[in-house]
């Protein structure tokens, strides 16, 4: 066994040793992907390292060490922060929706000083924490089904709802699902969950109706169907399909990618910067991303089930739920499989806060897998 | 080594649990990886050249290039129609792009008066989106590379080179070839040749008068393209050479007309309003087809402002008007040649004298002759232009042989000549009496005389008197007026291609005969005024003077002398010559120029001449050695 070569008490607390039990392959994948997209990024920039590929890179050096040095932070630090961090984003969320800045007709920003902060990306993180500290206490007939749940259901509909309002279906999508599948994980009743579904289904076409903005419903309808509104609501997904398309097997090559490089296609360095390495390196490249994605998926929940403690394996769980969801849903956006929702690309994305959100979120599956013999003790309550 | 905690019951199942469960949901993670990477296949490699293809409809686009408009020659490959290089700032219509600014820059650049910047304002509003529009056109190299080196200034402006029809002789030829201007919203049609998106390309123009008009789609050409690449907004990236269409040049179109018989009309008309056709009566090759006063076709190509078309549309000297082609005037004695014909054709002896006192007595009212003539046969008559001899004769003849022969002589008909804008006139005789005034249908006995000396309801244009002329002279053939040379190389039908004119040739030597005796023999109308003679040596001119009243003068006094322009006669004057071996026959018409043999003849005088002396066959014959008898008397003289 790995574990058996520590003998000495606090053996395992010791830097290099914790350093050593970092997995750096999945490091390696992280940093293979993010230098995918910082050469996209340069690409699409007209082969030029402004405004986007040198501030990605820049930004992801800065976040790389301090995922290290957060992945050395003990785990019941993570666990004795949940709650505040969980808190400060709920708070940060109601300040957006009172004093945000609005970008593109939406209110996700806010303005500290010269940190322009979008609560939606802490609330992601503090979520998953608090999602597993709650469960960390919760007994398994409690999590199966019980009032108690209802806890966890707040947890999750009271940022969801917020982040609905800024507008932001997108993220909000992603929080209530990644909320869901802590849940599920938790050991909430699959009856439950299927009475969920279908109450989900009964309850989608009002909400559809009566509750989503115009818009929304608009992006909604148009994927079914984009050449209905070539110019307006489908645009981008069709030309998001061309860029895919016309990249071919090994794409257009590197800088020649003409859909983003005479800007046909919409939000090429944000959202569908996938589209736009799809057309310069074609279903070659795109397979070789998805692959590692998987892989890192996969290495993230087997650091999930190593852990000792149910609060370390919720929380990189929970985690890489969001970083699995986000794929899928940016993924099946840019391919036309489903509605146009603000969801970025995982480390491909150009974006400071969803950089810094991914990452921080790694920092806590390394540190799960760092700590994973952390025993951490179930508190007298089940909040405290 | 084995944790103690795992074999807690509770926490065992809580693990327990979540294995299973984190198991299932890699697995649908898994799924659905596997599934977008399924998506990425079919996008990619099984419909991969669907998308090609329209990622290269994005990226591309062909812009036409205007197709250089066929040039017109004269029947000496005289250029009477080209294109010049034009500099022209194209603005494209862009939302990035604040137009107030870029006019504001532009002015200072090219300075541009308040109407005007209101005008392109008006003009920038009205383009459809995307489609350029051309802010300042025709600038000089200075202007045009004072912009070009100034470009960054002026966001979505761009300098380029069009082509711009010229017309070289302004005036001359305004109204057969007319001119091109700016299409307008009504130019364009959603069928046919104007659907061609080639007519919104900015600064295209397409003909509006004339030859230009009629042939258009032959001069017009084939549009090119250039094939550019094009980024989201449809700005051009890159120009593709290799992917360029060549545009085809429209069709040459060769007159029959000459360069300088035509300029020396317009010269010589000056002030004076009115027409002058020749034909060449051998071929019926139309040499001169001339309205004066003219206009600056080439304003038209640039767009007149209102005031120059105020100017033009308001002087009554109509200068917008084809007074050869349009304008029917009663044809006055000019006529009496057609009524001579009808005589003899009718058995009517040429010697049959009339009587002439200067008045005579007909119908209930006086008829009115110039002098008083005595007793003239037919050749006096029409030599003197007796009008007692031809109301008399049409009176014995009867207006439906008068009517029969004058449109034997192409008179009131529309000839096949390529360009729009004949008026027919009319030939009248009892029987369109009867079918045209419902009110009136009956032919008056006043009328015969009246019709006898080319006048009452007989109108003709110019044109028909010059082919008239022409018949005449030429003598066998109903010769039909040819004005198209040819068209991209296509040579047209000539004017003999036409039936025999079928008249006794002896009738027309006479009336040939009194014709050159209205010039050349003392007596005649025309020989009087030095300036109606050629004065070409052996080469003589033939004609026939006409003077049509334009107005009914009623029983007031006829003299024209100090009466106002617009009351005064039309003079006519039809000549051919040489008298004894046609080749060229034309009609002069002088709008309220008075006598015909005054106002008319000299001018008809002056444009054979610039056709005698070009021929050189007529050169050969005017400047033939004198005889050896004569060469000998100057020897000893000396």
């Amino acid at each position: 066994m790995t574990a058996s070569a520590i003998t000495q008490a606090g053996e395992r607390d010791r830097l290099i040793v914790k350093l050593g039990e970092i997995d750096w392959t999945f490091c390696l994948f992280i940093t293979i992907i993010t230098a995918a997209g910082t050469m996209v990024l340069y690409s699409i920039a007209g082969e030029s390292w402004s405004p986007w590929a040198v501030r990605h890179l820049g930004l992801f050096a800065v976040c790389f060490f301090a995922m290290i040095a957060l992945a050395l932070v003990d785990l019941r630090v993570w666990y004795a922060v949940a709650y505040p961090i969980y808190g400060a984003g709920l708070l940060l969320l109601l300040a957006v929706a009172v004093i945000g800045h609005s970008t593109m007709g939406a209110q996700r920003w806010l303005d500290i000083g010269p940190v322009r902060l979008q609560p939606s990306e802490i609330i992601k993180i503090g979520l998953v924490m608090a999602l597993a500290r709650f469960y960390h206490g919760l007994s398994a007939d409690k999590a199966r089904l019980s009032w108690w749940l209802l806890i966890p259901a707040a947890i999750i509909a009271v940022p969801a709802a917020l982040v609905a309002r800024q507008p932001d279906l997108g993220t909000a999508i992603l929080i209530a699902a990644t909320g869901g599948v802590i849940m599920i994980l938790g050991g909430l009743s699959l009856r439950v969950v299927g009475a969920c579904a279908l109450a989900l289904a009964a309850v989608a076409p009002p909400m559809f109706m009566f509750v989503l903005k115009p818009y929304q419903r608009a992006r909604l309808l148009t994927f079914l169907n984009p050449e209905a509104d070539r110019s307006g609501a489908g645009y981008h997904i069709i030309q998001s399909k061309i860029a895919l398309g016309s990249g071919g097997l090994l794409g257009k090559g590197f800088g020649l990618g003409t859909q983003s490089q005479l800007n046909f296609l919409p939000e090429k360095s944000t959202d569908f910067i996938f589209s736009s390495m799809a057309e310069e390196f074609g279903f070659a490249g795109c397979a070789v991303i998805l692959a590692i994605y998987a892989a890192m998926i996969f290495m993230a929940l087997r650091m999930a089930s190593v852990a000792h403690s149910h609060f370390g394996r919720l929380a990189a769980s929970g985690v890489t739920a969001t970083f699995a969801l986000c794929v899928m849903i940016n993924g099946a956006m840019v391919m036309g499989l489903a509605p146009v929702v603000g969801v970025p690309m995982p480390l491909l994305s150009y974006g400071g806060t969803v950089m810094i959100t991914m990452m921080v979120g790694f920092a806590l599956v390394l540190s799960v897998r760092v700590h994973r013999y952390s025993e951490i003790a179930r508190s007298r309550g089940i909040l405290l | 080594m084995i944790e103690p905690s795992v074999f807690m019951d509770e926490v065992n199942e809580r693990q327990g649990v979540f294995q299973r469960r984190a198991f299932l949901m890699g697995a649908g993670f898994g799924v659905g990886l596997l599934a977008l990477g399924g998506r990425l296949a079919h996008l990619q490699i099984l419909e991969a050249e669907r998308y090609k293809m329209l990622s290269e409809h994005n990226q591309f686009q062909f812009l036409q290039t205007p197709p250089p408009r066929g040039l017109i020659f004269d029947r000496h490959g005289v250029v009477l129609a080209s294109n010049r290089p034009d500099f022209r700032l194209l603005l494209a219509k862009d939302e990035d792009i604040d137009i107030d600014a870029t006019l504001a820059n532009l002015n200072v650049l090219v300075p541009m008066d308040e109407a005007r910047l209101r005008r392109l304002r008006a003009d920038i509003d009205a383009a459809p989106a995307k489609a350029p529009v051309a802010l300042v056109e025709d600038m000089t190299w200075e202007e045009f590379s004072r912009i070009n080196v100034r470009a960054p200034e002026l966001p979505g402006v761009t300098a380029d080179m069009g082509e711009v029809r010229v017309y070289p002789f302004s005036g001359a030829f305004a109204h057969v070839i007319g001119y091109v201007s700016k299409v307008s919203a009504k130019d364009v049609s959603k069928t046919g040749p104007n659907a061609d998106p080639i007519l919104l390309n900015p600064g295209f123009r397409i003909g509006k008068q004339g030859v230009e008009k009629a042939f258009d789609i032959e001069l017009r050409g084939k549009a090119g393209a250039r094939k550019v690449e094009v980024d989201v907004k449809g700005r051009v990236v890159r120009h593709d050479p290799a992917g360029d269409v060549a545009a085809v040049p429209g069709s040459t179109i060769q007159l029959t007309l000459d360069a300088d018989i035509q300029n020396r009309g317009l010269e010589i008309f000056g002030e004076d309003s009115g027409a002058a056709v020749m034909m060449d009566c051998r071929s019926g090759d139309v040499l001169c087809l001339l309205s004066a006063p003219s206009f600056d076709a080439n304003r038209f190509v640039k767009g007149l402002t209102s005031v120059e078309y105020q100017a033009l549309a308001g002087y009554d000297r109509k200068p917008l008007y084809d007074k050869a082609l349009s304008a029917t005037y009663p044809p006055g004695s000019t006529f009496k040649t057609m009524v001579s014909l009808a005589a003899l054709d009718a058995g009517v002896d040429p010697e049959r004298t009339c009587v002439c006192h200067g008045i005579w007595n007909y119908g209930g009212r006086a008829w009115h002759c110039d002098s008083v003539h005595g007793a003239v046969n037919m050749h006096n008559a029409i030599k003197t232009s007796c009008d007692i001899f031809f109301y008399q004769t049409a009176l014995l003849v009867g207006p439906d042989r008068i009517a029969a022969m004058a449109r034997r002589f192409g008179l009131g008909k529309l000839f096949d000549i390529g360009i729009p804008g004949q008026r027919a006139g009319l030939v009248p005789d009892p029987a369109y009496k009867r079918a045209h005034f419902p009110k009136d249908p009956v032919w008056h006995g006043g009328e015969t005389p009246s019709l006898g000396i080319g006048q009452g309801y007989l109108n003709l244009n110019a044109l028909q008197l010059c082919v008239m002329v022409s018949r005449l002279a030429n003598g066998s053939t109903a010769l039909q007026p040819r004005l198209i040379h040819s068209i991209g190389g296509i040579v047209q039908p000539a004017g003999t291609q036409a039936p025999a004119l079928a008249v006794p040739k002896a009738h027309l030597e006479l009336v040939r005969a009194a014709m050159t005796s209205v010039v050349n023999d003392p007596g005649g109308t025309a020989f009087a005024n030095i300036k109606s003679h050629l004065n070409l040596g052996p080469i003589k001119m033939a004609g026939k003077t006409g003077t049509a009243q334009s107005h009914s003068y009623g029983s007031g006094s006829r003299k024209t002398a100090n009466v106002a322009w617009a009351l005064k006669d039309h003079a006519w004057f039809i000549a051919f010559a040489p008298h004894d071996d046609p080749r060229y026959a034309l009609s002069v018409l002088v709008e309220h120029g008075g006598f015909g043999a005054a106002a008319a003849a000299p001018k008809a005088a002056e444009l054979l001449r610039v056709a005698l002396l070009k021929d050189p066959d007529i050169r050969a014959r005017i400047t033939a050695p004198p005889l050896p008898a004569m060469a000998g008397a100057t020897t000893s003289a000396t």
